[in-house]
């Protein structure tokens, strides 16, 4: 359910959000009782919550630097979230500088965050839209402003899929975004996968998200390989996120417990 | 196995120490390096312990640095100290190999430092990243309700402006209208309204379309705002706008409004690439504020814009009371016409038409009158205009034809034949068509023979280019029903009509008949003299006899018989009157 653009936006900090919650997992403090109380409950159900979500952004920082690698200097980060440590603009201008970054989000509180976060930065800016409105994002003047659609460009779609119901067609959300893109761009994807899940653990989880305004859609492997439709996966395609190119040999056991799936396609040439 | 003297090896390659205390914190918390990264900034950190523990004099402070280093790197969480505690405790100088005499107690006092600085920084961190959040948050609450305030006066303006011209609506004309009545600014005490239509404005849609009539009324806007800036200009809808003049000192100032909104009007105006002139037509109304109303002043310019409408439009027209009053009565009388023709207030009287030769008795015409129960008897001038305008003159119509019918068929003849009855018939009646049907239908049902049934019509109801009306006469006319021609000489006169109609009579208008008044001497008196001699020649010629109206003295009737004319009424033949008393005289 899409707030209509007539009605006015609440903040409402005794309800918890996702983007918020994200960032209790990875340790940050920038989040209300809300957002810890129910991620704590998430924690309950399923033990390894703070590890996903720290496996998703160690996968994230991997993917940014393997984009930077292949020449990528542009980056639309969809559903990015609060700002919090290891931002995909942190680590792109890290390895070039002239790298530019639009952050996409739809919380006003996570908007609001990253444009202080981002102020004196030129080259990164933050736009408040849905990632369920692919074409408002894509024609949107600060989007047109930064990015060169004509050059490649790194589409992020990192741990954000799963609150998007099968009824507002992911698959749909991505052709838009894809045909919007020149060759050389790429596809970040990664979301909470059910592969190996129990009934129990993925009903309580479910439950968890219920009580925040996004409810859970996990996906099994295969349909998040179909989201990659029209892009080249490259090596090793859809896995769980440490083991995609992970540092270490180590830092890729028991991958299953990240709960997170995702890949990098490649489009064209 | 212990490894050289950490000072010389410090800054190189991580040792085994470094690498175990960043497995030990792998996992705490996100760390946003590389473990390569975390091994290298962990060696640095070792050689800052390794040579505090061995500093002379013993420092603190390394410690403290080192606890503060680690948030700052982001290995900030509860279970990042509680690994680096039990790392350093077990590890560090065993694997560093380090030799000095009080070093447990050195390790215990380090091992606080570094808890105490980590702990400050953690705290510090937390409490900052509260703040951050917080003002995030208050920054989206001020955001979201800059962004209502903005969709509210969006939508303030798309409530109270029309889409097309962008001028303010109705709605915002009725609210300040209010307002100017209700709070009037600066002492004001008067206040005026235009409200304007343009003229024939409908042609314009039918012939270009509706997209060059609107880009015309967008540019009529336009103008009518810049000409009349300072006031409020609305548009009410279609071509219809109305201008706010507010403080007037009276009606030269709303008149001084109106002819400059005329003249903007009457620009040429290039749409399409059609030049388009257009007019408008503006009625004004300008009072005092104490006791008048939104309502009221909207009516009164409304009306008064009718005024310079029916007037030929491309003018305006100041409001009249008086008028208005009066235009207010007879509406109230038109009302009410449907009423009181069903509680039977309508009666008949009749007038006589005398023949000019021997004083007979040849028919009389049928007069209407109205006994209203609060104005008294209404003669047909105050009544039959306004029926005939609302088209309630059919049922009258009708119903004085069918009362006339029926009052005649009584009338007997004594020694003679009974007089006609003369009825008159509204042109909405000629042209109706089941005319002929509802005459031939009464004659049936009241038993009046046709020929006792005579029918004015006026030289407006042959002006109509339709074949249906002249068809009807004629069928009536070969019944036996009489045909004339009321108030002729005064209209239209085209003689042409007397050729096709099978008219028997003509009646001529009491004005050529006031002349006979005076003494035949008068140059006046002679010329009405010889239009009439002329007309009754005319009229004898086609076979058709001629009754003069408005004869009202003996001397006209004498100078009427001398021209030839066959039947005179007027007052000097009878006044109308109740059927009775007609008769009472060939009684």
């Amino acid at each position: 359910m899409q707030r209509p653009d007539w009605a006015p936006e609440t903040i409402d900090i005794e309800r918890p959000s996702v983007a918020r919650m994200y960032d209790y997992y990875l340790g940050g403090s920038h989040n209300f009782a809300a957002d810890r109380a129910a991620a704590q409950a998430m924690v309950a159900a399923v033990p390894e919550a703070p590890l996903m979500a720290q496996a998703n952004r160690a996968f994230l920082r991997r993917a940014v630097h393997y984009l930077t690698g292949m020449g990528v200097r542009q980056f639309l980060d969809i559903g990015s979230g609060i700002p919090t440590v290891g931002n995909v603009h942190e680590i792109a201008q890290h390895d070039a500088a002239d790298s530019r970054v639009v952050y996409v989000d739809v919380d006003p509180v996570a908007v609001a965050h990253s444009r202080e976060i981002l102020a004196g930065d030129d080259r990164a800016v933050v736009v408040q839209e849905d990632l369920r409105n692919p074409e408002r994002i894509l024609a949107h003047p600060e989007v047109r402003g930064l990015l060169d659609f004509d050059q490649p460009v790194a589409v992020m779609v990192v741990a954000v899929l799963h609150f998007v119901s099968d009824e507002d067609d992911p698959a749909r959300i991505l052709r838009t975004l894809r045909d919007a893109l020149a060759p050389g761009s790429h596809l970040v994807l990664s979301q909470a996968s059910d592969d190996g899940r129990s009934e129990e653990e993925r009903a309580e989880a479910e439950r968890v998200y219920r009580r925040t305004d996004n409810p859970l859609w996990v996906r099994s492997r295969a349909e998040l390989t179909a989201f990659f439709d029209g892009f080249t996966l490259v090596e090793p395609g859809v896995v769980w996120v440490p083991q995609w190119r992970p540092e270490s040999p180590d830092s890729a056991e028991d991958a299953e417990r990240a709960v997170f799936m995702g890949g990098v396609g490649r489009l064209g040439g | 196995m212990a490894e050289p003297a950490a000072a010389v090896q410090a800054r190189s390659r991580p040792g085994t120490f470094a690498r175990a205390w960043a497995k030990a914190v792998s996992g705490t918390s996100f760390l946003p390096m590389t473990q390569e990264q975390l091994e290298a900034l962990l060696q640095r950190l070792t050689d800052d312990l390794a040579a505090a523990l061995l500093a002379e004099p013993f420092d603190l402070r390394p410690g403290h640095r080192v606890g503060t280093e680690l948030v700052a790197h982001h290995i900030a969480s509860a279970e990042g100290l509680g690994r680096t505690v039990e790392v350093v405790q077990l590890r560090l100088v065993r694997d560093l190999g380090l030799v000095a005499d009080d070093v447990e107690d050195r390790m215990a006092r380090l091992l606080a430092a570094v808890a105490t600085g980590y702990a400050r920084a953690l705290r510090d961190r937390t409490l900052d990243e509260q703040e951050s959040i917080r003002r995030a948050v208050m920054k989206a609450r001020t955001q979201a309700e800059r962004a209502l305030r903005d969709s509210e006066a969006r939508f303030r303006h798309q409530a109270t402006h029309d889409p097309l011209t962008d001028l303010p609506n109705r709605v915002l004309f009725t609210e300040r209208l209010t307002a100017a009545l209700n709070e009037p600014g600066r002492g004001a005490r008067r206040v005026g309204l235009c409200f304007l239509d343009l003229d024939r404005f409908k042609v314009v849609n039918d012939s270009l379309g509706h997209q060059v009539g609107d880009r015309l009324l967008a540019a009529v806007a336009d103008r009518l705002r810049r000409a009349l800036d300072g006031h409020l200009v609305a548009r009410l809808g279609g071509d219809e706008f109305v201008v706010l003049v507010e403080g007037t000192g009276g009606t030269d100032d709303v008149v001084a409004v109106a002819d400059a909104a005329l003249a903007a009007v009457g620009e040429p105006a290039l749409v399409d690439g059609h030049e388009l002139s257009v007019t408008a037509s503006i009625g004004i109304v300008e009072r005092q504020i104490a006791g008048t109303t939104p309502g009221d002043l909207m009516r009164a310019a409304d009306s008064t814009l009718h005024w310079a409408k029916a007037a030929g439009g491309a003018r305006w027209e100041l409001f009249d009371a008086e008028r208005n009053r009066r235009e207010l009565a007879r509406y109230a009388l038109s009302a009410a016409i449907p009423a009181a023709l069903e509680r039977g207030e309508f009666y008949l009287d009749y007038q006589p038409l005398t023949s000019l030769r021997d004083g007979r008795l040849l028919g009389v015409e049928a007069l209407v009158r109205w006994r209203h129960p609060e104005l008294g008897v209404l003669r047909p001038d105050s009544f039959i205009g306004l029926a005939e305008e609302t088209g309630l003159i059919v049922p009258l119509g009708g119903w004085v034809l069918a009362e006339a019918c029926r009052e005649a068929e009584g009338w007997s003849a004594h020694g003679g034949s009974a007089p006609f009855v003369s009825v008159n018939l509204a042109v909405r009646q000629v042209h109706r068509p089941g005319l002929v049907q509802e005459v031939r239908g009464l004659l049936e049902r009241t038993g009046l023979p046709p020929e006792r049934l005579q029918l004015e019509i006026t030289e407006s109801t042959m002006m109509s280019t339709t074949e249906e009306p002249v068809r009807a006469l004629r069928v009536l006319a070969d019944l036996g029903v009489r045909i004339a021609i009321d108030d002729f000489g005064t209209g239209y006169s085209n003689l042409a009509y007397l050729r096709d109609l099978p008219v028997t009579e003509l009646k001529v208008a009491g004005e050529f008949v006031a002349g006979l008044r005076a003494p035949a001497v008068e140059p006046a008196s002679r010329t009405d003299e010889r239009i009439l001699a002329s007309l009754v020649s005319l009229a004898h010629a086609l076979d058709l006899t001629v009754t003069a109206e408005g004869v009202e003295t003996a001397r006209q009737a004498e100078r009427l018989r001398a021209i030839g004319c066959d039947a005179g009424q007027g007052w000097h033949f009878g006044r109308p009157a109740p059927a009775r008393r007609i008769l009472e005289r060939i009684g």
